[in-house]
């Protein structure tokens, strides 16, 4: 798997999928697994980003979601954006079906 | 209800076998060695009359991590009582086959046991291939194993066990 | 077509049923994902970006019409209202919730449909050629020993847990469509100088990181040896097989490493034993029973010639090039065979709406005999269509977007799903097919280029096979970009090799120029008919490099 726990990156946030549906989520700064990126919590260097995947990783973690990994986030402005075209595509949706995914409000 | 630790031919049993490291002395007591040991001491163990069993393993040999060949244990056949077979993780499949041999090729007629990471989802597929013992970890009881076995109704193809697979049934084959 | 009797519907049925306590379970915690997931992926279930992905099993390739429609009816009940038809001949859906994956697969058995095996380290969907039963050139319907080797292999209690995933082929006559050297094991039906017929096997085919084409094992096993043959080689795979390192455990490996000769050795000497059993030699009555399944179905008696058909073509300049390009003759006087392109200009490649699949669906109950066929280039295939009704069919196609006209063309790309929807991908491959198809838009130039198989792959595993296109793109990830690397000469027929690399990568802003520069070095050297691949394989590689790299 393309997995993006990226070395060297400054910021990062938390993914993984949801168990029920395999709908894409983030680890939220109120402890809970959400769907938007823009809700996500940022860790600044290593050792937050560490701290952050574990606390989305408790002991029960596996009832509601899969495989939970970091990826690198940038500066977006007053924002983050995801680094990859990957994780990019994974807040959106596929780019060839823009009435598909998060990008369609649904 | 007891928690289960062995099956064997679909019942609960006692555990009378023993693994024994390589360089721990052989007593009486039914015993289970390394492929390497029976080997190396098949002079001295042809005249053991206490039940013996080996260990088969599907992994650790070389480079590429390649399984004990089953079919070296043809010259000890007829001296084994047990023969088990390590699954170092459940979707490592070598030991399938090892079964099928033994059973089909070897008429090996005693016990085959499913050893390591063995888990419900393969006990079923395990049966089918001659192997008619298993560790089970605890909290499994006997229904839940005799539930695990019988979850397909059926077979396409003949494998180890009595089933003689659609293919040929449909047709009184 | 063959049709499920009480023990194939009870075998679905438990399996669904099988699955669901699995699901349970993992949702309750008994099991962990990662006991799960291959629990999972041998009932279809795949991880993808967005969602998890179903993959339902099309075997060879073959569908009724009810069949279509409930595939159609999956799209919209579970889906967003589409899938993905495959080169494996199977259909994605790409939005499956995993709770109402079960209830999903219920309906599916309904239609004598499933998603066993479709995944995982086990033995997958069977495929064979598009045109079985309907082209004149087969030596027997290859769906018949398709069948009985989908039975053989489906819960095969030995082969579970493969080193890994297993996919064999089989094509009726040497003109293979199927790609059958780039198998894990491939089939052609032979027949010998007594006129029985049997099959010719090679292994150890495939793509991926190491691309290799298969090596021929036996010239010929009779028929009610197959089984017992593969089932040979299936044991040798099993126990020899590598499990230490994932991108080493094909078998195309094992025949790489062990040599041709052993391999064969090896496979012979356990078939000698297996074969003495008889338990695998295949009773008579079953193969009779099978392929009765197969029989050519009721066509009627018709002349060879169609004023109706020759006419529209006359009338209607469209329908004629839709003829030349999709339109092939049929064995039976009087019938055609009409492939569906699912390669609209700038559209995704290979998906159907649940619409456009009920419109196929009816068409094919219709105008077809109630068959439909899935490609491994992605198409689909109308097997059977009447002379007389090919125009109403290509009306009714073209109404929705279903008639282009450009089969084996160009435009007629093979693309994986690639980082718009796969997890292990590194470039995104629909949208460069979108491109490039955007960019050869104009059908006349289409088929002055002629012949040419454009396929995409936005990995090394090469879900989109362009180690094997004439021309082969493959999608890399070079410090977080997209890059896209050229190959060409790739062929997937009996002429089966590997494409070469052209150099250096190209950025997502020069690959359709690269594109365009590879095709018109072809325009400008070919000599005579010759397509892109005969050019390509008389000229080599100089020109085509020296053009791109100038």
């Amino acid at each position: 798997m393309a997995q993006h726990a990226a070395k060297g990156a400054r910021f990062q946030a938390v993914t993984a999928n949801r168990l029920s549906d395999g709908e894409v989520v983030y680890w939220s700064d109120d402890n809970r697994w959400v769907e938007g990126f823009t809700k996500a919590e940022i860790a600044d260097g290593a050792d937050a980003a560490d701290a952050l995947l574990a606390r989305a990783m408790p002991a029960d973690f596996e009832a509601h979601v899969l495989e939970p990994y970091l990826f690198e986030v940038l500066e977006d402005g007053s924002f983050y954006k995801p680094a990859s075209v990957r994780e990019t595509i994974r807040a959106a949706g596929p780019t060839v079906r823009l009435d598909l995914g998060k990008q369609a409000g649904a | 209800m007891t928690d289960l630790n062995l099956v064997i031919d679909g019942a609960a049993a006692e555990n009378i076998w023993h693994y024994l490291d390589d360089d721990a002395p052989l007593t009486d007591a039914p015993s289970i060695i390394t492929l390497t040991r029976l080997k190396a001491e098949a002079d001295s163990l042809a005249s053991r009359t206490a039940p013996l069993g080996v260990i088969l393993h599907a992994d650790g040999l070389g480079k590429t991590d390649q399984g004990e060949n089953v079919r070296e244990l043809a010259p000890y056949i007829d001296h084994l009582a047990l023969v088990a077979l390590h699954f170092p993780i459940y979707r490592n499949g070598r030991g399938y086959s090892a079964a099928r041999v033994l059973r089909q090729e070897f008429n090996f007629a005693g016990e085959l046991r499913a050893t390591g990471d063995v888990l419900y989802d393969q006990w079923a597929m395990m049966n089918r291939c001659g192997i008619n013992a298993f560790e089970l970890a605890d909290n499994v009881s006997l229904e839940t194993f005799q539930t695990a076995l019988g979850e397909l109704s059926g077979a396409y193809q003949p494998a180890a066990d009595a089933t003689r697979g659609a293919l040929w049934a449909r047709s009184g084959k | 077509m063959y049709r499920y009797d009480e023990f194939d519907h009870q075998l679905v049925a438990d399996r669904v049923i099988q699955f669901r306590g699995q699901v349970e379970r993992r949702v309750s915690g008994a099991l962990t994902e990662d006991q799960f997931k291959p629990l999972r992926l041998m009932n279809g279930v795949y991880l993808q970006l967005h969602a998890y992905m179903l993959r339902v099993a099309i075997p060879y390739g073959t569908l009724r019409s009810e069949q279509m429609r409930m595939l159609a009816h999956i799209a919209r009940k579970y889906d967003r209202g589409y899938g993905h038809f495959t080169t494996r001949q199977n259909i994605q859906y790409n939005w499956p919730a995993l709770d109402k994956i079960p209830d999903l697969l219920d309906e599916l058995a309904t239609a004598e449909m499933h998603a066993i095996q479709t995944s995982g380290n086990c033995i997958r969907n069977v495929t064979s050629d598009q045109y079985a039963g309907a082209i004149a050139d087969e030596l027997e319907d290859p769906r018949i020993i398709s069948e009985i080797i989908r039975q053989w292999s489906t819960f095969h209690p030995e082969f579970t847990y493969l080193p890994r995933k297993f996919k064999i082929a089989v094509t009726g006559h040497e003109n293979d469509r199927a790609a059958i050297k780039l198998h894990d094991i491939g089939i052609v039906v032979k027949q010998n100088s007594a006129g029985e017929i049997g099959y010719e096997v090679h292994v150890g085919g495939g793509q991926g990181r190491t691309p290799f084409v298969a090596k021929k094992m036996t010239d010929f096993v009779p028929k009610e040896k197959l089984l017992a043959y593969l089932e040979a080689v299936m044991r040798v795979y099993n126990m020899l097989g590598r499990r230490d390192n994932s991108y080493k455990a094909r078998i195309k490996i094992l025949v790489h490493e062990t040599g041709q000769e052993e391999m064969q050795r090896l496979v012979e000497a356990e078939f000698a034993k297996i074969d003495a059993s008889e338990m695998l030699t295949v009773p008579q009555e079953e193969i009779d029973r099978i392929s009765a399944y197969f029989a050519p179905p009721a066509f009627e008696t018709l002349p060879a010639e169609s004023e109706t058909f020759t006419q529209a073509q006359v009338d209607d300049a469209n329908f004629a090039r839709f003829v030349r390009a999709n339109v092939v003759a049929h064995k039976q006087a009087g019938y055609a065979i009409v492939n569906i392109s699912l390669k609209p200009i700038g559209g995704v490649p290979g998906d159907a709406t649940d619409t456009q699949m009920d419109v196929i669906a009816d068409l094919a109950e219709n105008h077809s005999l109630d068959e439909v066929r899935v490609t491994h280039e992605q198409n689909l295939v109308l097997p059977h269509v009447k002379l007389d009704d090919v125009k109403a069919v290509y009306d009714a196609l073209a109404a929705h977007e279903l008639a282009t006209a450009n089969l084996g063309l160009i435009s007629d790309q093979i693309a994986c799903p690639g980082l718009d929807y796969c997890n292990l991908a590194n470039a995104r491959s629909i949208p460069l097919a979108q491109e490039i198809s955007e960019r050869f838009a104009d059908l006349d130039r289409q088929y002055d280029i002629g012949e040419l198989k454009i396929k995409i792959s936005g990995c090394i595993n090469a879900c989109g096979h362009h180690h094997v296109g004439h021309i082969g793109i493959l999608g890399v990830d070079k410090k977080g970009t997209e890059f896209y690397q050229i190959s060409l000469g790739g062929a997937a027929d009996e002429n089966a090799a590997i494409g070469q690399i052209t150099g250096r990568a190209f950025t997502e802003e020069d690959i359709v120029d690269a594109i365009e520069t590879v095709v018109t070095t072809y325009t400008d050297l070919r000599a005579d008919d010759e397509r892109f691949i005969d050019t390509y394989n008389r000229l080599g590689m100089a020109p085509f490099k020296e053009r791109l790299y100038d």
